[in-house]
């Protein structure tokens, strides 16, 4: 079956994306530009993967609980899981490793936690925007020895992408690799939207060949760049 | 003036010395490796912070001389042993890459007003 995925999307919670971004809505946009399968990323955080997956089951979308983690050298990274507590205890794991550097909200942005009618229940102090103090290869190695999906972040932009900070890519076990402008790469390609706005919600997905909707064919399916379309 | 003196300066640390007359005739400042691939001459000692093994294998792309790592960043194993095969020298240090780039300054004119 063919089924049509966007891995890599923020919500209010990430300082950058639109206040307006709730993960409801977030859900809601993907459904209607037809998405099935659908990860929700902010910057070091995971705090509204809880109001993002209960979306996403109203809107029949398969949920991915993912985080876009910022390494030392500066390079984002997708680290995509499948359940959503083991994702909301990596989001914890990797908020200890952030500097003690507190948000300035008026400069950088809300980070904005809510429930899945979109209410506040609270906003992250810590400046999320932050590096951790994990290496590149260190995130790559155990996340994907945990299980989780690992994709380099728009590798084709010149700021924060591994190849603008560290010139090639590192040989080690992604998943995948996410481009704007998909190129063949010696891993499979994948592009997504990373809407920081509503309006920019499924602006880049693509269509992959899949057994069924669920974890391991997903995983199964990103293993071979044959299966992917854009 | 050559790799080895760059051990002179106090504030560097030698972590691995692969070739002490390898030649230095100029520095980089940069942490954007695709930046320093582009733009970083030969012969150059750079100043980073990108610790990172692929900043040897930069380094060895562009011919650069030796790596001062900044702001007491730390040199993984790997990124050693990459060194050691690349033959890249390491110096680290506590300095930042401004404070890092004047010593390296002041060794290259001293050199230059000994030749002339």
């Amino acid at each position: 079956m063919q089924v049509r995925i966007d891995l890599h999307n923020h919500s209010c919670l990430s300082p950058c994306a639109d206040d307006g971004m709730l993960p409801s809505l977030l859900a809601l946009q993907a459904m209607e530009r037809g998405i099935e399968i659908l990860a929700l990323t902010d910057h070091n955080a995971t705090e509204n993967l809880d109001a993002f997956g209960e979306a996403c089951k109203l809107c029949s979308i398969m949920p991915v609980y993912g985080i876009e983690v910022t390494t030392i050298e500066e390079v984002h990274l997708l680290v995509l899981f499948e359940g959503l507590k083991e994702a909301r205890a990596y989001g914890s794991a990797i908020q200890e490793t952030l500097p003690r550097r507190l948000n300035q909200a008026e400069r950088f942005g809300r980070q904005i936690i809510c429930d899945v009618a979109g209410t506040v229940v609270n906003e992250v102090d810590l400046m999320l925007s932050s590096a951790s103090s994990l290496s590149f290869d260190e995130v790559v190695v155990d996340a994907s020895k945990a299980g989780a999906l690992v994709i380099p972040a728009h590798i084709d932009r010149p700021s924060y992408s591994v190849l603008a900070n560290l010139g090639f890519l590192p040989d080690l076990p992604y998943t995948a690799v996410e481009m704007v402008n998909p190129t063949p790469q010696a891993w499979t390609v994948i592009t997504a939207s990373d809407a920081h706005f509503l309006e920019e919600v499924g602006i880049r997905s693509c269509i992959l060949e899949m057994e069924e909707i669920g974890w391991e064919a997903l995983k199964r399916s990103l293993g071979d760049q044959k299966n992917v379309r854009y | 003036m050559r790799v080895e003196e760059l051990a002179t300066v106090k504030e560097f640390e030698a972590i691995h010395i692969a070739d002490k007359d390898r030649a230095v005739s100029t520095g980089y400042c940069g942490d954007l490796l695709s930046d320093v691939m582009a733009n970083a001459p030969a012969q150059s000692v750079l100043m980073t912070i990108q610790a990172h093994k692929n900043t040897i294998a930069v380094a060895s792309l562009v011919g650069i001389s030796a790596l001062v790592i900044c702001n007491g960043r730390t040199v993984g194993a790997d990124m050693l042993d990459a060194a050691r095969e690349e033959e890249i020298s390491i110096f680290v240090t506590d300095l930042n890459h401004f404070e890092a780039a004047a010593k390296v300054m002041a060794l290259l004119e001293r050199g230059d007003a000994g030749t002339h």
